[in-house]
């Protein structure tokens, strides 16, 4: 495989998740849209990353994976937060 | 076809499949396992990109971060809940556009090697990546961790019901 086709595939799974942080009228649906952002453009940097055949686009996605785990932790927790008023 | 197209086309598959399912799926315990699926997937095709660290990284979050969330928030999640305020959401979607712009500006000018093959014959150099991790890239990694440590704190204070501030 070639660095363009996982290129498209993030572009794909970018456009699917921005679709579904627009449409979708729930909290965690629109939650759900920005996860696969962040994921797609994980991809996007890891692929780079080994296209240009540098580490660097690996450290890209670690960071960003790492930053998408702390917005998912932040985000449930708040959508949690509003659906159980104390 | 070879292997290497064989797990990118099912990967790829089941990764699209999951999102579209994440998305469109109005049942929150539907979209939560789907979301887990894409992100295993994805963690495959990282494997196929000769990324493991990334696909591990990948797998750690999806298994003890995200489902375990999704779990907890949609067992006894009720199936209408809306919520106003899309501000973030439109934050992401002009940030990811113009990331998005910016990498099809840099492919038609020939900058992103686009027709190079990920199959590398090379062993993957562990250590290299640590000691990026800890020179060159020591500010980013110990930045993004105090981000999810700063997160993790609030989440706890937002559970308890506290304010951060007081």
């Amino acid at each position: 495989m070639t660095t363009a086709a996982y290129l498209a595939l993030g572009a794909v799974l970018f456009a699917v998740g921005a679709v579904g942080a627009v449409v979708r009228a729930s909290a965690v649906g629109r939650l759900v849209g920005v996860e696969l952002m962040v994921a797609a453009a994980t991809l996007t940097f890891a692929a780079a990353g080994v296209g240009f055949r540098e580490l660097d686009g690996q450290i890209a996605a670690l960071v960003a994976i790492v930053v998408a785990a702390a917005q998912a932790v932040v985000g449930y927790a708040l959508v949690s937060g509003i659906r159980r008023p104390e | 076809m070879s292997v290497d197209q064989i797990v990118f086309t099912a990967a790829g598959a089941v990764c699209i499949a999951g999102a579209v399912t994440a998305v469109a799926h109005r049942d929150a315990r539907t979209a939560g396992v789907a979301l887990a699926g894409t992100l295993l997937a994805l963690a495959v095709l990282y494997a196929g990109l000769a990324a493991p660290a990334v696909a591990g990284a990948v797998i750690v979050v999806a298994l003890f971060s995200t489902l375990p969330f999704v779990v907890h928030l949609t067992v006894p999640a009720s199936r209408s809940n809306a919520t106003d305020g899309p501000r973030v959401t439109g934050a992401a979607l002009v940030l990811g556009a113009a990331v998005l712009a910016l990498l099809a500006v840099a492919i038609v000018f020939g900058e992103v090697p686009v027709n190079v093959s990920v199959r590398s014959a090379d062993a993957y150099d562990l250590a290299a990546l640590g000691d990026l991790l800890a020179g060159r890239a020591a500010v980013a990694a110990g930045g993004s961790l105090v981000v999810l440590l700063a997160a993790l704190v609030a989440a706890r204070a937002a559970r308890r019901g506290r304010s951060l501030w007081r």
